[in-house]
């Protein structure tokens, strides 16, 4: 596709998010799944920005996460700051916690960086498990009912939550594309072909990667708040789990496309649906049957396009050129 | 190669698209498949991860009463509408509870949700339904449940604080009636979100019956060699162990202390304790473990027998507590002789339900305080006896002396 057109199909695409919610219960599941769609996919974006254009395969991003849906939450109940401020507050924490893990991970590759982060992330479960007079501790935390209000970031309607998650998606991508196509974009690929060779032709890789881990640990603690205002309640299994968040996120990305802007939109497009529609159909029958499927789905899917399902839509295009 | 990798990518995108259509559809089919006035009751409970098992327990004691009642010609006020249930997995994460209690008062229009065993669900869901204005009936007993000015949640046993308390003075009488005050006691927990909060309960317990704690250790879960644990519950002295696990930790437990011969009592925290696995895994061992349980199937063996009759196992107190939520919604229903979630959640609120599988609570009915909190039920102190479990404290319930080997 040349650049007009993909700019136009994401129009688009943008156009029919923004009108999708006219159609639907504005309380309804449909758009709360679209929601959760948006959601997850800023979040795999966020993880995007080290595990596609670094190809650092983080496995603790639920430890930004975690950070920021606390922040925000914590701030509300003991000082009733807006989750809106809290946001931000999180999302420099979570780029605090993102440069500290990042120090000593930074010389560590392929499966030894991933273990390290996985460590982080489930370091950080403990810590908010244990930590009760701070965290709550394992009975979690509840997001103090309020009446509808745009400051407070509290509204009883899935719709407002659609459009934050919908301009949440659409920022994080956008940050995303700058970032691919900047300088640090490009350094961010040298590092990912080859380290030794990017030190010789004078990328500071250190450097290079400790900012793009910041910028990925802010969106991501940003994120964070999104959810925690989404779902009103959380516990520290649920933001700092591994499964739940770290594990998710890098699926997503991977299913969708690593490094591509347009691959965490299609994982999450594919997976949150997917794993709803397994569990509304199968739950009821056998218990772990819709796990079962939709792991064998993913399986399927990793099998047959292990470069992602945005590939499709590439592999299309050259034959296409190629015929023509 | 290529060619082939297309073509099997296509078909898997035509196979979600179906999927995904039949997504739209299925809700549309199962509403006409149901007579008009058929009354939805969402059943939100775990029935995959490490909750499975309470959550396959709980379902049945639900659809044991759905079943009693339609057979009984449904519900009178609505001109003998039959209640259907909407059964689906809550899993283990509170985000998928949250979607699973939308899509239940979205699309089924359910009039009430039950569920979900594990508090954390539970608090999920409670997060949709107070502002979808739907009623949502639980066992789970976290004092957040009822502890946050909820208007439509209602919880039929009493807190986890009173639970909590409860196992400790249950144990201290029940050590006292057999001549031994207790001095030294032990905890051992697993490292969940779980065993940390029932720790922090009989520490309290403890710490207010100036009992001494000469152990307190956690543990991982899934620990392979409990033996360095009990070691250490040798040398301590203690005169009592509170072991706080689900399932399988628990059976290993029990199981290299009896066989290292340690014999001082054992009162496990509800869970993996009263289940029949628990039995059906340490065998002899089994006998005369103690645990604390909010409410016991001995109490009213005339309708839980029912349960053992259907199912093949004793009811389990999930079961059996998930079995009151729903006699007390129809109750309600017929109160109100409407199945709105609002006139039901009016019929509720602040009201007091007796009969049917009421009875079978501590209580001997169920009242609702003015956070949905069932003021009646208080827990009980059950043995393990030749494969029973028996209420044993307090003593206006026990239907057994409890047996102490100090």
């Amino acid at each position: 596709m040349t650049r007009p057109t993909k700019l136009a199909a994401a129009a688009l695409a943008l156009l029919a998010a923004l009108c999708l919610p006219l159609g639907l219960d504005h309380q309804g599941y449909a758009i709360r799944v679209a929601t959760l769609v948006f959601l997850f996919g800023a979040m795999a974006q966020s993880w995007n920005v080290v595990g596609g254009l670094a190809n650092q395969m983080s496995l603790g991003h639920a430890a930004f996460f975690g950070i920021g849906a606390y922040t925000s939450t914590l701030l509300l109940i003991h000082a009733g700051l807006s989750p809106w401020l809290g946001m931000l507050a999180g999302g420099v924490l979570g780029g605090l916690a993102a440069a500290l893990i990042s120090l000593p991970t930074m010389r560590l590759s392929g499966h030894y960086f991933a273990l390290a982060t996985l460590a982080f992330g489930e370091v950080m479960r403990v810590v908010a498990n244990s930590w009760a007079g701070l965290t709550g501790g394992p009975v979690g935390l509840s997001v103090p009912f309020a009446p509808d209000s745009l400051a407070l970031f509290n509204f009883k309607s899935t719709v407002p939550h659609y459009y934050i998650a919908l301009a949440a998606l659409c920022l994080v991508t956008a940050i995303f594309v700058w970032i691919r196509n900047s300088a640090l974009g490009y350094r961010l690929r040298a590092v990912r072909e080859n380290v030794d060779a990017a030190e010789v032709v004078g990328v500071d890789t250190a450097r290079t990667k400790l900012v793009a881990a910041v910028i990925s640990g802010v969106l991501m603690a940003m994120t964070g708040t999104l959810y925690a205002q989404l779902n009103f309640f959380f516990d520290p299994d649920t933001v700092f789990g591994a499964a739940p968040i770290s594990i998710r996120v890098a699926l997503i990305a991977i299913v969708g496309g690593v490094g591509t802007a347009i691959g965490p939109i299609v994982g999450a497009l594919v997976i949150i649906p997917l794993e709803e529609a397994a569990n509304l159909f199968l739950s009821s029958q056998v218990a772990g049957l819709s796990g079962f499927a939709y792991g064998l789905i993913l399986i399927a899917v990793i099998l047959v396009q292990p470069h992602g399902l945005a590939a499709i839509g590439r592999r299309f295009q050259r034959k296409s050129k190629g015929a023509s | 190669m290529a060619d082939r990798t297309i073509g099997t990518g296509r078909t898997t995108r035509r196979v979600a698209l179906a999927g995904m259509g039949g997504a739209v559809a299925a809700p549309a089919l199962l509403r006409s498949a149901w007579a008009a006035e058929a009354v939805n009751v969402g059943v939100a409970v775990p029935l995959s991860g490490a909750n499975a098992q309470f959550g396959v327990n709980s379902r049945n004691g639900i659809e044991l009463v759905a079943d009693q009642v339609n057979a009984a010609g449904g519900i009178k006020a609505l001109g003998g509408a039959k209640i259907n249930l909407v059964i689906a997995d809550s899993t283990s994460t509170p985000t998928s509870a949250a979607n699973v209690a939308q899509r239940m008062i979205t699309q089924n229009r359910v009039s009430a949700i039950l569920g979900a065993f594990a508090s954390s669900l539970t608090i999920a869901i409670s997060e949709v339904t107070e502002r979808r204005d739907v009623p949502l009936l639980t066992m789970s007993f976290a004092d957040q449940v009822t502890g946050r000015g909820f208007k439509n949640v209602f919880q039929v046993v009493a807190k986890a604080s009173a639970i909590g308390a409860a196992q400790f003075d249950g144990t201290l009488a029940i050590a006292k009636a057999a001549g031994q005050t207790l001095e030294r006691v032990a905890i051992m927990y697993e490292d969940t979100a779980y065993g940390t909060a029932q720790a922090v309960g009989l520490r309290d317990g403890a710490k207010k019956a100036g009992v001494q704690l000469v152990m307190d250790d956690a543990y991982p879960l899934g620990i392979t060699d409990v033996t360095p644990l009990i070691n250490k519950l040798r040398a301590s002295g203690a005169q009592a162990v509170f072991p706080v696990s689900y399932l399988s930790d628990s059976l290993q437990i029990i199981r290299v202390m009896r066989q290292q011969g340690i014999t001082i009592p054992a009162i496990g925290g509800a869970a993996g304790y009263v289940i029949p696995d628990f039995e059906k895994g340490l065998g002899e061992f089994a006998e005369g473990v103690l645990s604390i349980s909010p409410a016991n199937y001995d109490l009213a063996p005339e309708l839980t027998d029912a349960f053992r009759k259907r199912y093949g196992y004793f009811m389990v107190h999930e079961a059996l507590e998930h079995a009151v939520c729903m006699d007390v919604l129809v109750q309600a229903i017929e109160k109100a002789g409407k199945a709105d979630p609002a006139s039901v959640r009016n019929a509720l609120a602040g009201g007091r339900f007796e009969g049917g599988w009421t009875k079978a609570m501590t209580g001997g009915a169920v009242q609702f305080d003015a956070a949905g909190l069932n003021t009646l039920s208080v827990p009980v102190m059950v043995q393990w006896r030749q494969k029973e479990l028996v209420t044993v404290w307090p003593d206006q319930f026990a239907k057994g002396k409890a047996v102490w080997k100090s």
